[in-house]
C-alpha cells in the first residue's frame, strides 16, 4: 500500500450535544476516486468542512502528505493542496467568470488568464467569460466553481455534490474531467447524491451514518451491504 | 479606444485646470475647492476598506483625527514644518489601524461597524484626557500661517494619490481578492486566500489618507479640539458620497464627494437647517433606488469595468 495521501483519524465535531461526525477514520490513496455517501445529515458536509478547516473539529487528527493539518487556518490547507467545492454554490457573484478563475492564483497574470480561459472553454462557458458569476445559471455557477478549485493545481479534490443541477451533456463531460483529473494523479474525493456517478465513477465508498462510517468497499460490495440498505431505506 | 482617449485627455485638462484655479479663483472657491480634494481622499480611503472588503467602517474619522493630533503635535511641540507633518499623520493614523484593525478585523459583519465606531470615541476620549500632549478639551492651536494655496495644492496632491491607489487597488488582482472577502470570505479562504492578511492591508492602505488630510485640515484650520476632528458626522458624509457614487468603483467616491458637497453648499447657503434634510433623504433615497450608487449601477447595467 502506497502511504495516503490523507490520512483522517478519530475525527469528531459535534453541534451542540449532536455528534455530526463521530470517530471517523479513513485514508485516500494518491491517485483515485473516493465517494462519500449517506443520507441527509449523516456528516458529509461537516466532515469536508473537518478536513479544510472552515469548521474547528473536536477531536481527532488530519494528516496531508503525512503532515498535520488540523488546526491550520483554511486558506493554510488550501494551499498546501486541498481544493473544494461547496454544496451550497460559493462563487464571488460580482465578479465575472473570469475573474472568479483568476482571484485564486498566485505568479504570472498572463499564464493564469490563458489557462482560466481555456477551462472556462472546456466547460462551455468561453461566450462567459466576462459575465458576472451572479448572473449565471445554477449549473454553470457550478461549473464555474468546478474549474476555479483546478486553477489551484490542488493534489486533492473535494466535490459536494458536483453534480447537482448540472445537464446530462455537461455532466458527462464533467465526470470526464474527473476522471482525466485521477489520471493525472489528482485524488478526489465526492459527496454525491446520485447513485448512479457515485457507483459509475468511484473506485471506493464509503458510507456515512449519523457521523459514523458504517461501511467502506467498491461500489459493488457496498449496494449490497446490510448496514447501508437499513441506513438508507430503514430496517 | 476612442472614449478611453478622450477621458484622459479631460483628465489632465482637469487637473491643469485645477492646478492653475488658485491663480484665478476667488478665496471662497480655492477654499471650496480644497475642501472637496479633502473629501475626495477621504472617500475614497473608505472606499478602499468599506466598499471593497465589505467591512463597513463606522469610525473611519478616527484616522481623520489621529493624523489631525499627530500632525497639529508635531508642528506645535517639535517644530514641523507642515507637510513633513501631514506624512507622520498618515504614518500615525496607519499605526492605529495596524493595533486596532488587527482585532477588530476578525469580527464580523454589523460587530464591526460597531467596534470602529467604539473606536472613535475611545480615541476621542484619550486626546481629551491626556492633556499634556494634546492639550485636552482646550485643544491645541498651531502657530498663525498663510498657507491655503499651498495646502490647497497638498490636497489636492492627496486626494489624486488616493484616488490613484484605488485606482491601483481595484485593477489589481490585489484588489479582487479584496473583493473576494466582500462576496464570501468562507470560500475566499477555501480558495487559499489569507483573508485576515488581505483585510489588515486594505485597512492600512484606508487609514493613509484620511491621516495625512487630517494633519492638512489641522494645519489649515490652525485651531483642533477633540470634538471638532472626531465627528461621527464625518464618517457618516464618507459613507453617503461612496454609496451616493458607486463603491467598489474607482471614480465612485469622487463623484459622490463632489456632487454632495456642492449641494450641500449650496443648499447650506440658502436653507442653513435644510441640508440636514436634504443629506437624510439622499441616504434613503440612494439605499432604496440604488444601492450601488451611480457608477455601482451604470457599472452593472452596461457591463462597464470598476475603473469608472
Amino acid at each position: 500500500m502506497t502511504r495516503p495521501l490523507l490520512e483522517i483519524e478519530g475525527l469528531s465535531k459535534s453541534f451542540g450535544g449532536v455528534a455530526a461526525v463521530d470517530r471517523v477514520s479513513l485514508a485516500l490513496e494518491p491517485g483515485r476516486i473516493y465517494g462519500l455517501i449517506g443520507p441527509n445529515g449523516s456528516g458529509k458536509t461537516t466532515l469536508f468542512h473537518c478536513v479544510t478547516g472552515v469548521e474547528r473539529r473536536d477531536a481527532g487528527r488530519v494528516r496531508f502528505n503525512g503532515e498535520r493539518i488540523d488546526g491550520l487556518e483554511p486558506h493554510a490547507i488550501a494551499r498546501r493542496g486541498i481544493g473544494r467545492t461547496f454544496q451550497i454554490i460559493r462563487v464571488f457573484p460580482e465578479l465575472t467568470a473570469l475573474e472568479n478563475l483568476l482571484v485564486v492564483t498566485r505568479g504570472s497574470l498572463a499564464g493564469a488568464e490563458a489557462r482560466a480561459r481555456e477551462l472556462l472553454r472546456f466547460v462551455k462557458l468561453d461566450g462567459l467569460v466576462h459575465e458576472y458569476a451572479g448572473n449565471l445559471s445554477y449549473g454553470q455557477q457550478r461549473l464555474v466553481e468546478f474549474v476555479r478549485v483546478l486553477m489551484r493545481d490542488p493534489s486533492l479534490i473535494l466535490l459536494d455534490e458536483p453534480a447537482a443541477g448540472v445537464n446530462r451533456t455537461l455532466l458527462n463531460d464533467l465526470l470526464e474531467a474527473v476522471r482525466r483529473l485521477r489520471d493525472d494523479g489528482k485524488t478526489i474525493l465526492l459527496v454525491e447524491h446520485d447513485m448512479k456517478v457515485v457507483m459509475g465513477l468511484c473506485e471506493t465508498v464509503f458510507v456515512l451514518d449519523h457521523g459514523e462510517k458504517i461501511a467502506e468497499g467498491p461500489p459493488g460490495v457496498i449496494q449490497a451491504d446490510e448496514r447501508v440498505i437499513e441506513a438508507y431505506f430503514g430496517r | 479606444m476612442r472614449p478611453r482617449t478622450a477621458f484622459r485627455v479631460g483628465l489632465v485638462l482637469l487637473v491643469a485646470a485645477l492646478a492653475a484655479y488658485p491663480a484665478v479663483g476667488t478665496g471662497y472657491g480655492v477654499r471650496a475647492m480644497l475642501q472637496i480634494f479633502m473629501w475626495v481622499a477621504l472617500a475614497a480611503s473608505w472606499n478602499l476598506i468599506s466598499g471593497l472588503t465589505g467591512y463597513v467602517s463606522f469610525g473611519h474619522v478616527a484616522f481623520f483625527g489621529a493624523g489631525a493630533y499627530t500632525g497639529a503635535i508635531l508642528i506645535t511641540s517639535a517644530g514641523w514644518s507642515w507637510p513633513a507633518a501631514a506624512l507622520a499623520g498618515g504614518l500615525g493614523a496607519c499605526v492605529v489601524a495596524l493595533v486596532i484593525g488587527y482585532p477588530c478585523l476578525r469580527l464580523k459583519g454589523p460587530y464591526f461597524a460597531i467596534a470602529m465606531l467604539g473606536l472613535n470615541e475611545v480615541l476621542r476620549a484619550l486626546v481629551s484626557y491626556f492633556e499634556g500632549l494634546t492639550g485636552g478639551g482646550n485643544g491645541i492651536s498651531l502657530p498663525t500661517l498663510e498657507a491655503t494655496v499651498p495646502v490647497y495644492y497638498a490636497m489636492g496632491v492627496a486626494a489624486a494619490a488616493v484616488t490613484l491607489l484605488a485606482y491601483l487597488v481595484i485593477t489589481s488582482r490585489f484588489g479582487l481578492r479584496l473583493m473576494t472577502i466582500r462576496e464570501d470570505e468562507v470560500a475566499a479562504e477555501a480558495m487559499g486566500i489569507d483573508t485576515a492578511r488581505h483585510k489588515l492591508y486594505a485597512f492600512l492602505l484606508s487609514a493613509a489618507g484620511p491621516g495625512i488630510v487630517g494633519a492638512l485640515a489641522a494645519r489649515d484650520q490652525g485651531y483642533i479640539e477633540p470634538i471638532s476632528v472626531f465627528p461621527l458626522a464625518t464618517t457618516i458624509t464618507m459613507i453617503v458620497m461612496v454609496l451616493f457614487g458607486g463603491k467598489g468603483t474607482v471614480w465612485g467616491p469622487v463623484l459622490g464627494a463632489v456632487v454632495l458637497f456642492v449641494s450641500q453648499e449650496l443648499v447650506w447657503a440658502r436653507f442653513p437647517y435644510l441640508h440636514q434634510l436634504l443629506f437624510g433623504s439622499i441616504i434613503v433615497a440612494v439605499v432604496l433606488l440604488m444601492p450601488r450608487g451611480v457608477l455601482g449601477l451604470l457599472q452593472q447595467k452596461y457591463h462597464l469595468p470598476r475603473t469608472i
